[in-house]
C-alpha cells in the first residue's frame, strides 16, 4: 500500500496534505453549490450568474480593505454577504419574478438569458471599475503562535505534524463552515426555511396554506447569491481576483450540484468535498508537476462524467 | 366574514377557456352562512377548475368572484388563503420531505404569526389528535399512508383558521376506517360554523352530509338545492347519475 501511495504521490503525510487541502477547498465549493442548489430548488432555474457573485464577493472584499485599512476582514466578509444579497433580491424582483407571474412566455429560455445577461453586465462593470489586472488581498487572519507538539502554527501556517496547512484556507474553510451550519439551520430548523422548502416541494401547495412563493423566489435567489459572495469573500485573501474568476469557479459549482444530485443540499455539501479532493489529489499525484496546474479542472469533470454514466441523478438524486 | 357578519362566497358568471375548451360555461353559485354545499358532477365537469378558481389558482377568462365583500378572483392564492378559504387537493399535496409537525406549523406560523411556537404545537397537537395522526409528528410526510396524508393535508388545513373549506375528493382511496375518521371531521367543522364545500363521488357521504347540492355539468350548474330534490332531478339522473347503473343504485341505496 505504502510503495503505490509512495509511487503514485510521493509519501503518506504528502497525501493525507492532498486530502486536507482538498477538504479545505471543498468546503468553501460546498457553500457555493448550496447557493446554486437553493436557487435550482426553490426558483426551478439555474442560475448562470452564480459565479459572478462570487466574483462580487471578492471584489467588495477587496474594495474594503483597500480603502479602508482599518477594517477587521471579517467585516468586509459580512458586508460582501450583504452587497451580493441585496444584488440578488434587486435582481431577482426585477428580473425573475415576471417569469414566477406568469408574464413571460418562454420561461425557461428567459431564465438563462436573463441570468448569463447579469452575468456579462457585472462582469463588464467590474472590469470597467476594477480594470483587467489581477488584485490581489493581503492575508486578513493570522494565527497566534501555538507549540502543542503535534499541533503547531506560525503566523501563516498550521502544522499538522509535519504537514502544513495555509492558514488563508483554513479561515476560509472555517468561514465557509460557518455559512453552511447556519445556512442549514436556517433551512431546517425556522419557519423561513421551511416555507422555501415548501414552496421548493410544491409551490401551489404552499401557496393554498398562505405562503408568498414570490417573496420565496426572491430570497432563495438572494440567498443563493449571498452564498456564493461569502466564498468569493473568503478566498479573495487565497486567490489572485480578476473580473472573470467566477467562470471556473460557476463551473465547478454547475459539476459539483449534478454531482450530488439536482436540488439536493446534501449533494452539494458531498459533491463539494468530493470536487475539493479530487482536485487536490489529482493535481498532487500527476507525474508531471509542471502541467498539474493545468489540469486540475479535468479531474473533476472525469469524475463528474464517471458519476454521470454510473447514477445520471447523482449520488443524492432528488429535491431538498 | 361580510359586514352583516355572515360568511358569503358569490360567484358571478364565471367562464374558464382552456385554449378551445371551454371547462366553465358562466357559473354563477351563492353560499351563505356556514353550509355544506355538496358539488357533484361527472368527470371533465369543471368542478376541480371551479375549485381551482375560487382558490387562487387560476384566473377566470370572465367573471367575478367575491368573498365577505371582496372581490377575490384578482388576488393570488396566498392572499385568498389568509382571508380564509382552505383547501385540500384531489391528490394529496403533503409537502412530503417534511415532518408531519412542521407541515403543520408551517401554515399555523402564516395565520398566527404573534402566537409562540409553544402555543402553535398545542393547537397543531389537538388537530392531529383529532384526526389520529399525532403519533405520526416527527415522521416525514412522505413516508405516510395515502390515507394518512389525506389526514395531515385536512389538518394542516385547520392550522389556517379557515372561514370556508374546499374539500376535494377527501374520501378517494382512503382505508374505511380512515373514512370514517374524515367524516367526523367534515361534521366536527361544521359544528365550528365553517362553511365547506365538499367534492366527492362517494354518493352515500355527498348525499348524506350535504344540505345543498349543486350539480356541474360540461361546466354549466344543471342542478342546485336540497339533496332529496337534486336527486330526482331528471336533468341530473340524465347527465349525472343515468349514465352509470351502478353509481344511480348506490345513490338510491343511500335513502
Amino acid at each position: 500500500m505504502e510503495w503505490l501511495i509512495a509511487e503514485a504521490c510521493g509519501s503518506f503525510p504528502y497525501l493525507l496534505r492532498l486530502i486536507l487541502e482538498g477538504l479545505l477547498i471543498g468546503v468553501i465549493y460546498s457553500l457555493m453549490a448550496l447557493g446554486l442548489t437553493l436557487i435550482f430548488s426553490v426558483l426551478n432555474i439555474v442560475s448562470f450568474s452564480h459565479g459572478e457573485f462570487y466574483m462580487i464577493g471578492g471584489y467588495v472584499v477587496y474594495t474594503v480593505l483597500h480603502h479602508f485599512k482599518q477594517v477587521p476582514g471579517l467585516v468586509a466578509v459580512f458586508l460582501a454577504a450583504v452587497v451580493t444579497f441585496l444584488i440578488g433580491a434587486v435582481f431577482e424582483r426585477l428580473f425573475l419574478q415576471p417569469m414566477a407571474k406568469g408574464q413571460v412566455d418562454r420561461p425557461n429560455e428567459y431564465a438563462i438569458l436573463v441570468t448569463f445577461g447579469l452575468a456579462f453586465v457585472l462582469q463588464f462593470v467590474m472590469l470597467g471599475l476594477m480594470g483587467p489586472f489581477p488584485k490581489k488581498v493581503p492575508r486578513f487572519f493570522s494565527f497566534p503562535e501555538i507549540d502543542l507538539g503535534f499541533l503547531r502554527t506560525t503566523r501563516t501556517t498550521l502544522f499538522l505534524g509535519k504537514i502544513p496547512l495555509p492558514g488563508s484556507r483554513i479561515f476560509a474553510a472555517i468561514i465557509a463552515l460557518i455559512a453552511l451550519g447556519a445556512m442549514l439551520y436556517f433551512m431546517y430548523r425556522t419557519w423561513t426555511g421551511w416555507a422555501l422548502q415548501a414552496v421548493s416541494q410544491d409551490r401551489n401547495a404552499a401557496a393554498v396554506v398562505g405562503i408568498n412563493p414570490l417573496n420565496m423566489n426572491t430570497l432563495a435567489f438572494a440567498l443563493g447569491g449571498m452564498l456564493a459572495g461569502l466564498a468569493g469573500a473568503v478566498l479573495v485573501s487565497v486567490f489572485s481576483w480578476v473580473p472573470w474568476v467566477g467562470v471556473p469557479a460557476s463551473a465547478k459549482s454547475f459539476v459539483i450540484i449534478v454531482l450530488g444530485g439536482m436540488g439536493s443540499i446534501p449533494g452539494s455539501l458531498v459533491g463539494g468535498l468530493i470536487l475539493g479532493v479530487v482536485e487536490s489529489l489529482g493535481t498532487g499525484c500527476w507525474p508531471n508537476p509542471a502541467t498539474a496546474q493545468a489540469y486540475r479542472d479535468v479531474f473533476g469533470l472525469v469524475i463528474f462524467a464517471l458519476v454521470l454514466l454510473v447514477k445520471p441523478t447523482g449520488l443524492f438524486g432528488r429535491k431538498l | 366574514m361580510s359586514r352583516n357578519g355572515v360568511l358569503e362566497l358569490e360567484i358571478r358568471n364565471v367562464v374558464k377557456n382552456f385554449g378551445g375548451l371551454q371547462a366553465l360555461k358562466g357559473v354563477s353559485l351563492t353560499i351563505r352562512g356556514s353550509q355544506l354545499v355538496g358539488l357533484i358532477g361527472p368527470n371533465g365537469a369543471g368542478k376541480t377548475t371551479l375549485t381551482n378558481i375560487i382558490t387562487g389558482l387560476l384566473k377566470p377568462t370572465s367573471g367575478e368572484v367575491w368573498f365577505n365583500g371582496e372581490r377575490i378572483d384578482t388576488l393570488r392564492p396566498y392572499h385568498i388563503a389568509r382571508r380564509g378559504i382552505g383547501r385540500t387537493f384531489q391528490v394529496t399535496r403533503a409537502f412530503r420531505r417534511m415532518t408531519v409537525l412542521e407541515n403543520m406549523l408551517t401554515p399555523g406560523i402564516v395565520k398566527h404569526p404573534y402566537m409562540s411556537r409553544a402555543e402553535l404545537e398545542k393547537k397543531a397537537m389537538e388537530i392531529m389528535k383529532f384526526l389520529t395522526i399525532d403519533h405520526l409528528r416527527f415522521e416525514r410526510a412522505g413516508s405516510l399512508s395515502g390515507g394518512q396524508q389525506k389526514l395531515l393535508e385536512l389538518a394542516r388545513l385547520l392550522m389556517l383558521d379557515p372561514d370556508l373549506i374546499i374539500l376535494d375528493e377527501p374520501f378517494a382511496g382512503v382505508h374505511p376506517k380512515l373514512q370514517r375518521t374524515i367524516y367526523n371531521y367534515i361534521k366536527r367543522v361544521r359544528e365550528q360554523g365553517k362553511a365547506i364545500i365538499l367534492i366527492s363521488h362517494d354518493m352515500e357521504s355527498i348525499f348524506t352530509l350535504s344540505e345543498r347540492l349543486v350539480v356541474l355539468n360540461f361546466g354549466e350548474i344543471i342542478a342546485d338545492g336540497p339533496p332529496e330534490e337534486v336527486k330526482n332531478d331528471p336533468a341530473v339522473i340524465e347527465a349525472y347519475l343515468g349514465r352509470d347503473e351502478e353509481e344511480e343504485e348506490d345513490l338510491r341505496q343511500a335513502y
